[in-house]
Order: structure tokens, then sequence, then C-alpha cells
């Protein structure tokens, strides 16, 4: 049914997490067997938040990286799809130790959305862009009839310059090595879960901002691993991504993960795991295990990054699997969601 | 007559109840096995790590306690074919990935149905209100838990004579169907965790047979880590002592009565019928049927649906897993061909599942 290959594309496949997986691998697998290459000349693609630029010669300092967003509703507290897409883009190259640079928005344009509607969200977008020190540098519009959109699908990309000495990536990872999440994770998926279902949730901002700035100042570690953004999926995907990336094991302790009180709740309410989640402005960073507590405090000097903690470390025990240390001293794996994740019975 | 033990702090730590659980299972002087009957019980034990730190010479099986799982394909085929005909149809996200003889409602939303997800009934009114000219379905389904909802919304459908919506109720009630495993000499269950959100509208009488009829012992927990361990450490001790009384580990009290104005809504609307339960089969009065002057918002009547059978067998052992019988690696599809990306059954598909559940926190 919702086997690979077979069957048709489910809401699921966009949900990230194993799905998701799915769906891009069968998508490379057409470019892996025309011969394509990446420039990092790795056999396989890497699946990394962005990519580098480069020639036979090797890679070069310049990244790239592209997203679409259609997210529901179109204004949720703390942003709009406008400031979501701009953030998106530009913290996928932020989390490789990418200065962004430049900007490309294509917008597909329901009939019948109003101008003001549509100012404010390139408002929004404008003012991220400006903030963020990037460039519009190019752009296309298309509409199309009356419900063939959602109002408005944006895709972005954005470009940069590598800041950071060495390549982050997951390839970099390494027993002992220290997990510290930039924030608390889960509240752009709370907040858009309480609009969907109607939730009264006073005080849940979705965390969707610029990382950049925060993340800038890490680039002085040279034990500096990688880092990614706990988007679609969660910090619990992005976990998972980790380890079987990198073919480690990593354990992470439930009571050092700083989730809020408010997505807490809703997650009570509607049987989430916050963990899955999605967040638009947190990041996991993994850094040697001497540079932890510098990197940490580095981090909780910038507001956004204010309540960073420590959360865990990479083990020489269950590779490629993510084990967590429970609140009442149980030990349990955290596995990759299967499909969108549903709101509970009762 | 029911003792109430309410305990107002567990707090005694983890590794205390844990001891303590160890003598008692000693004293005990065999394995025991204790069944939880709430999907939520399910995951919380998964969730919290408990399963890894309890002693030895204990099992914890899930019971039929999970509203998707005791579903069977037959009632998802009937709210499949309203879907089919172009109703809208509302339901809890839970039910939209259940398989029913041929693909899901997701599936069917997929393909342009008009299949929405809701979290109260009463937001189906408001759906009928706004969409005079279609029928709205609202999928009833869940244990007490959700069907003081579902009658309070055909409450008030009646009130504002709403014609263009129904409910197809496959609402179920967890009393029936632990008698019914009771009465199945193979299943050896010591004790029972009741679900504290079920008791809060019943009230613990409804349980009472357990303890003072059938001897087994029997304990209301929340949801916490805690609230379930001290549960199951007064399991452990009503079997060791022989002393079979029902207790109560809930933080928030659970009133003996239940919630009155529930009951007396739910004894309103509905009455009880007999109803199909995935892998189980026909269960007496373990469902809901809607009395009479609400019979026009039945759905299966409505719309003239055939009324749920039993189906061929399809290799699934959810029946075994549901009643305690089997564990889910012990089936022969779980981990192989039914995986969360490729589930067979509901119990593999369901947050809340059994099968989902050790396959997800092994």
């Amino acid at each position: 049914m919702n086997g690979e290959s077979t069957g048709s594309v489910t809401s699921g496949h966009g949900s990230g997490g194993r799905l998701t997986q799915q769906l891009t691998r069968s998508i490379l697998a057409h470019f892996e067997m025309a011969g394509f290459e990446t420039p990092d000349k790795i056999s396989k693609f890497e699946m990394e938040d962005c990519a580098f630029i480069g020639d036979d010669a090797g890679a070069s300092d310049m990244a790239v990286t592209m997203d679409g967003f259609t997210v529901s509703p179109h204004d949720f507290p703390g942003g709009n799809i406008g400031k979501l897409a701009v953030c998106g883009v530009a913290n996928d190259l932020a989390v490789r130790g990418v200065e962004p640079l430049y900007l490309t928005l294509s917008l597909i344009i329901e009939e019948g959305l109003d101008f003001a509607v549509l100012d404010r969200y390139m408002k929004s977008s404008a003012h991220t862009a400006r903030e963020g020190g990037m460039r519009l540098i190019a752009g296309d519009t298309k509409v199309v009839p009356h419900g063939m959109a959602d109002k408005i699908f944006i895709a972005a990309c954005a470009m940069g310059k590598r800041a950071s000495r060495q390549v982050l990536g997951t390839g970099n990872l390494r027993e002992g090595d220290i997990l510290i999440l930039s924030t608390s994770p889960g509240r752009h998926g709370a907040a858009l879960a309480a609009a969907r279902f109607d939730l009264d949730a006073p005080g849940l901002v979705s965390d969707c901002a610029l990382l950049w700035p925060t993340l800038k100042p890490l680039l002085r570690f040279d034990g500096l691993r990688c880092m990614r953004d706990c988007t679609r999926g969660g910090l619990g995907t992005v976990l998972c991504e980790w380890a079987e990336a990198a073919s480690v094991g990593v354990e992470i302790a439930e009571t050092s993960i700083p989730v809020s009180v408010e997505t807490n709740s809703i997650c009570d309410i509607l049987g989430f795991d916050p963990l899955y989640l999605a967040s638009e402005g947190c990041a996991l960073v993994a850094v040697a295990p001497e540079q932890a507590k510098d990197c940490l405090s580095l981090l909780r000097q910038n507001p956004i990054s204010g309540d960073a903690a420590i959360i865990g470390r990479v083990v020489p025990d269950h590779p490629r699997m993510v084990g967590m240390r429970t609140r009442i001293g149980g030990l349990r794996y955290v596995d990759m969601p299967v499909g969108e994740i549903l709101p509970r019975i009762c | 007559m029911t003792e109430m033990s309410v305990c107002a702090s567990p707090s005694a730590g983890i590794d205390a109840l844990c001891r303590r659980l160890a003598e008692f299972l000693r004293r005990a002087g065999r394995p025991v096995a204790f069944m939880e009957v709430c999907g939520t019980h399910t995951v919380a034990i998964f969730r919290s790590g408990l399963r890894s730190q309890l002693p030895e010479g204990l099992r914890i099986l899930s019971g039929p306690g999970c509203p998707v799982c005791v579903t069977d394909p037959s009632e998802i085929d009937m709210a499949l074919s309203l879907a089919k005909r172009d109703c809208i149809l509302l339901t809890y996200g839970d039910m939209l990935r259940v398989p029913g003889s041929s693909g899901s409602l997701l599936d069917l939303k997929g393909g342009g149905a008009r299949v929405r997800t809701v979290t109260s009934a009463l937001q189906s009114l408001e759906v009928a209100r706004n969409n005079p000219t279609s029928e709205v379905v609202f999928l009833g389904v869940g244990f007490e838990t959700t069907a003081p909802a579902t009658a309070i919304t055909l409450r008030q459908a009646l009130r504002h004579g709403l014609a263009n919506f129904s409910v197809l109720c496959l609402h179920k009630t967890v009393p029936p169907v632990m008698r019914a495993l009771c009465s199945n000499p193979a299943l050896k269950i010591d004790g029972f965790i009741l679900p504290g959100n079920v008791t809060v509208i019943t009230g613990l009488g409804d349980y009472a047979f357990l303890t003072d009829e059938l001897h087994r012992a029997a304990a209301v927990a929340g949801f916490e880590p805690e609230e379930i361990l001290a549960s199951i450490v007064d399991l452990a001790r009503q079997v060791a002592e022989n002393d079979f009384r029902l207790s109560s580990w809930r933080l928030r009290d659970v009133p003996e009565g239940g919630n009155p104005t529930a009951r007396r809504v739910l004894s309103e609307v509905f009455q009880p019928c007999d109803a199909l339960w995935r892998g189980l089969g026909l269960i007496a009065d373990s469902g809901c049927r809607m009395a009479t002057p609400y019979e026009r918002f039945d759905a299966a009547k409505k719309f003239g649906l055939d009324p749920p059978t039993a189906g061929p067998d399809n290799g699934c052992r959810c029946g075994e897993v549901l009643s305690g019988l089997k564990t889910p690696p012990e089936c022969e599809l779980y981990g192989t061909a039914c995986t969360p990306v490729t589930p067979i059954g509901p119990c593999m598909v369901s947050g809340e599942g059994t099968c989902g559940a050790w396959y997800r926190y092994r």
C-alpha cells in the first residue's frame, strides 16, 4: 500500500522520515543510473542540506540549495510563508558553514489571491533576506487557475560561500562527539498543529528564524563536525539520519532536551511526539568533546539560542541506531517517523 | 464491594517501586502476566522506557485497547464505501491509514475523496451546516472516552434537525471485551492495568467484576510512568497476597461513579449492541447502537450499508496479539512483511498499536 515504487504518492511521502527518504531515493536513482555524480566526487548523492558546486578539480567554496514551501496555514504565530521560504533555504546553507549571499524565488500563485496578501508575504521575504544579508538575484512567477494551488507555493534557492575551514558533514562524526541542540525543538510544528486543529495555545510561537547569526560564531571550532536544522520530521529524524549516514550509535537523554511547556501541551492533546515536530530555527550541532562547553556558551550568548543544551553524544554501542535514556532511567530506541503524523483518537 | 486506595503521590521513585515489585513477584513464587487495555498505556510504557526497567518474572501484555486496532476491516470497508459515495467523511486522524479490504481512507483522500480530519465530533455539526447540499458523515470510533462526544453531537443534531448529518457508529465498550478475554482458558492473565481516562467516564464499578467475581488483580493507572509502575506494583501485591481489590493509581482522582453527565448522555443516546472486534469476533453488548429518536442519524441505515462481517484470514495475527496470546514478534509477518512502511494490520499502522509500538521502540 505504502510500499516502494508501487501505488501512488501519498501525503506521507511529504512528511519527512522514512517515506520521504524512499521518495528521494527513488528520484535520485534515475540520476545515478544515468551516470551523474555529485561534485563532491562521492559515488552516491550526499544527503546533506546543501551541495558545494564544483568540477573535476574538486569542490569549490560556493554552495547551493533549494526548497519548496507549501505551509498551511500560510500565516502562523511567528511568521508566514514568505519569511519561512527565506529562512528555510538560508538555514540549509548556514548549517554547512556557508554564509547565505544570494536568493532566487519562484512563486506559483493561485488565481484570486489578494494583492494585499501577496504583498504581505513578499514584504516578509524581503525583510528576512535583508536581515540575512541576502540579495534577490533571479525569480519567476506563474499564475494557475483557481483550485490548482493553495493560494501560493514558493520555491526558493539560496547560494553562498563557505566560511568554515573544514567541510561540515555527517561523514565527520566520530565516537565521543557531543550533540548540542540550539534551542527548544518542535515549536514550528506545534504552532502549525495548534492552528490546524483549532487549539488555543497562548504563548506558542513558531521558532522560524535565520540561523546564520547563531551558527557563524561556532565556525571557529576546529572540532565542529556537522550541523543540521531540524525541519520536517523533527529532531528525531535528524538523529536517525546522522546515525545511519555515519554508521554510528547516538545516545540522547530525554531530560536534557529543552521541550517547551507549550509544545508538550500540544503533543499531549494530539498524541504527538515532540521529537518529530518540525522546527524552522533550531539546529543540531555535533562538536568534539573538548570544545563542547565553549560551543554551548557561545550559543547561549545569542537570544535565539539562549536555551541551547547538550542533549547527547556519539557512542560505540548500537551503531546506526538512536537510543534515548528516558526521564525514569529506562532506555528506548528512537526511530524515524513513517508518514504523516496523525492526531490520535483519545 | 470495591475498595479504593488512591495514591496521592507515587513519588517513592522508580527504583524503590521496582524493588517493591521484585519483592512481590518473589512472594508470588511464579512468573506473572499483566495486561494493559489502553493504547495510550501501550505507548507510555514503551516511550518512557519503563519496559526496560521491569524486573524478571513479569510479562506486560497489550490487550484490545487501541480503538484503531480493534476496528474490523469490514467496518473500515463501510467507511470506505461512504467516502466513495461522495459524502464528506469526517474522521479522527488515526483512522486514515487503517487498511480495509481494499485500501484506506488516506488512499481515497489521495484520489480526491472528501475525507477530512477532525479532533472533536462536535466540529462535524459545523461542517454539516456549512455544506447543506452534501451528506456529512462522522466516523464514530473509540471507547467510552470518545463516545460521549459523539452522543452530545447526536443530541445537538437532533435538536437542530440536521437532515444532512449522520454518524457511522463503530464505538465499542471496554468491560464486555475484558469479560470475553477472561473467559478464554488459554489466556493466562493475572491482572489488568485499567485506563484512567476510561474510568473517569465510567467510574470504577463497571470493573469490579474483575476482582470480585473473577478474582483477577485490577488497578487503574494514569499515563505517567510512575502511575503505571505503581499500579503494576499493586497488581503484584494483589497476586502475592491473594487479595484482589480494585485500586486506583492516578494522581488525578477517579470519582467512583465516573462522570454522571457523560453516563447520562451515553445511556440516552446509545443502547448496547453486539459488536465485531478485529480478530476477536462478535462480542455481545460491546457496541453502541443509536436509541430510537437518534436512529435517523445512523449512517449504516441511511445509506443501506452491509453490516460488518468477519473477513478471511490474511495471515495477520492481530486477534492473538490483541488478546495477549502472542507478542508482536511471535507473528510471522512482524518486521518482515508487516512494518510501519508496509503495514498489514492496524496494530502496525496506528500510533497506539501494539505492533507499531514494539517495532518503533524495540
